[in-house]
């Protein structure tokens, strides 16, 4: 069987109450049942007339906020075959590293990676490509909690579903019992999770890139990052409280037209010290064509600092630089900004919340701002105006929800740009306007969606 | 309110960066209601010496069950139950469904028992007798 690091049997509780053993992907027999699998896969598909694509999928679950994959392993059909991998890498033992650990994670995904090539060979013409999917419930920890006479709270789901929002994550609700998809969680699943988020995300319907009358999940930043270094930087803690659910983080980008032109409107954060000569190139595009762009220099290999300065002198951009907390330069070019900063000074200082105000304030994103309780959930979309909303540029929906078994309550300052339209199906939950722009109670497991127009300020 | 604590041993390394001792890891800590928070744990941790506070380990059995004790004074527990991972893991082997897993619980391990409370139990129950 598969074992967890700390040496715990993998297993999972399904819908039905029975106990999943899952088997070590290590074990020689595990591989040649998958082929014989696939072979018998595929000759349904084709005597059936099947014409439908298939996607590959690498399943993950949560447990202490990490995402780990069923692939991690640490029984003994794994130590035996690292055993080999390590030998067949350094024969005569000189060169070895001296913690083995992240040669283990390389032959863990190299292991993954024959799954996945096999996979891709016996599919060939139905094959799509492969998907990291989450498992709700699916965790060690999980297991045994979910085997408690109080369950895992609907309030824990919610808050793993936060964090796979905004780590752009799919999920997989499987595992869970009718009693346990009950209050809100079905419905956060089905309004947020459901079957329109699955044709895009399995490439069933093309990524929207303009917005059209149907709604469309909403953003507003993106962060590229595989480390915790803007979360020490305050970065992530300032988006919780002033953007939440409005930005995600992502490990890295792909550059392909839907999304350069889907994401015109967000502000994008990139760490200098994962960039490539290709990357960086494909960032000072972005800023070309009008995008709102932050970079982090801290690491950034030297000789791509040396080409982004031969960039702003070939293309004759000055910068303004402002030294709070740390050097930032600012380039401006048409729409595109581009803002440069030393993420490392920034780590540990208390001032790091006012930096981040700042250079919010300088991109002056226009959104409803939001105060709310703590464990109040919040999803944003947008659709474009319809024929009679012509005041409109665009019409932006959130939908609250309380998981918790106490009463909230969220505030949404309209601003100048906003127009607050409708409350839509409020369950145990009222909306009120105010000067300011609108009050809302939540009770234990209320919900409500609210519609603001978006309209431009007109100059006096 | 019973508890149970899920525990891993690793044997001593002798590794490049130095020697590491043999120690008695907690996993899991957990009650009907739901597991304990980790910063308890931690803060238990510290009442035994030479204990690691980040990981919640212990150097022998002694200091883990001591640990374990610690807890269930400071939550109100009568008992706490530790339970190995080995033993866990048989437990798992064995059972097939939800019942099956829950039962791992009752048949598997060493019950520590708070004297402390039983004490406190047994005189204000002849107070009151």
């Amino acid at each position: 069987m598969s074992l967890s690091q700390d040496g715990i049997h993998l297993a999972a509780l399904d819908r039905e109450h029975n106990l999943n053993k899952l088997l070590t992907f290590f074990e020689p027999k595990v591989f040649s049942a998958f082929s014989q699998f696939l072979k018998s896969f595929v000759s349904f598909l084709s005597e059936q007339k099947v014409e439908a694509p298939v996607w590959g999928a690498e399943f993950f679950y949560l447990e202490e906020n990490r995402k780990v994959s069923y692939f991690t392993d640490a029984s003994v059909a794994f130590e035996h075959g690292f055993s080999r991998y390590f030998r067949q890498k350094f024969p005569e033992g000189t060169g070895a590293p001296a913690d083995p650990g992240p040669l283990k994670h390389e032959f863990t995904r190299e292991v993954a990676g024959l799954f996945r090539e096999t996979a891709e060979a016996f599919l060939s013409t139905y094959w799509m490509g492969r998907q990291e999917v989450i498992v709700l419930g699916g965790s060690p920890r999980d297991c045994i909690q979910r085997a408690l006479p109080a369950g895992k709270s609907q309030l824990s789901y919610a808050r793993e579903l936060v964090k796979l929002h905004t780590h752009d994550e799919w999920l997989s609700s499987a595992l869970l019992s009718r009693g346990e998809k009950r209050d809100l969680l079905p419905v956060i699943l089905s309004e947020h999770f459901g079957p329109r988020e699955a044709e895009e995300k399995y490439l069933f319907q093309k990524p929207r890139t303009e917005l059209t009358e149907e709604y469309s999940p909403y953003g507003v930043v993106e962060v590229y990052t595989d480390n915790d270094s803007f979360r020490k930087q305050g970065l992530l803690g300032f988006l919780d409280d002033h953007y939440k659910s409005l930005y995600t983080q992502k490990p890295d980008f792909s550059f392909s037209n839907e999304w350069v032109l889907g994401s015109q409107h967000k502000i994008k954060v990139f760490q200098g010290s994962k960039q490539t000569r290709v990357h960086l190139g494909q960032i000072l595009k972005l800023f070309l064509m009008g995008h709102r762009v932050l970079l982090d220099l801290q690491d950034l290999p030297a000789e791509l600092e040396k080409k982004l300065h031969i960039f702003f002198i070939e293309n004759n951009i000055r910068s303004q630089t402002v030294n709070f907390v740390t050097p930032t330069s600012i380039y401006e070019l048409g729409d595109g900004r581009l803002v440069t900063f030393e993420g490392r000074r920034l780590v540990g200082k208390p001032e790091q919340r006012s930096f981040w105000q700042h250079i919010f304030k300088y991109f002056t994103l226009t959104q409803p701002e939001v105060s709310m309780d703590e464990d109040v959930l919040s999803f944003w979309k947008i659709r474009g105006a319809s024929a009679h909303e012509l005041s409109y540029l665009d019409v932006r929906r959130v939908n609250f929800y309380n998981p918790t078994s106490y009463k909230k309550h969220v505030t949404i300052h309209t601003k100048n740009h906003f127009a607050f339209l409708r409350a839509v199906d409020p369950l145990r939950a009222t909306a009120k306007s105010v000067s300011q722009g609108v009050e809302i109670e939540l009770l234990p497991n209320g919900k409500i969606t609210l519609d603001f127009g978006h309209y431009e300020e007109v100059a006096r | 309110m019973t508890l149970t604590l899920i525990y891993h041993f690793r044997p001593s390394e002798s590794l490049e960066a130095g020697f590491v001792p043999a120690a008695y890891k907690v996993v899991y800590l957990f009650s009907e209601q739901g597991f304990l928070e980790a910063s308890l744990l931690r803060e238990m941790s510290k009442t035994i010496p030479d204990a690691n506070h980040e990981l919640v380990s212990f150097l022998n059995l002694d200091d883990l069950k001591a640990f374990a004790l610690r807890v269930c004074q400071e939550v109100g527990s009568p008992e706490v139950r530790l339970v190995s991972v080995q033993d866990y893991n048989v437990g798992i082997d064995g059972a097939r469904d939800l019942r099956g897993f829950q039962g791992i619980f009752g048949r598997y391990g060493d019950v520590v028992v708070n004297d402390e409370l039983a004490r406190k139990k047994g005189f204000l129950g002849k107070l009151f007798s």
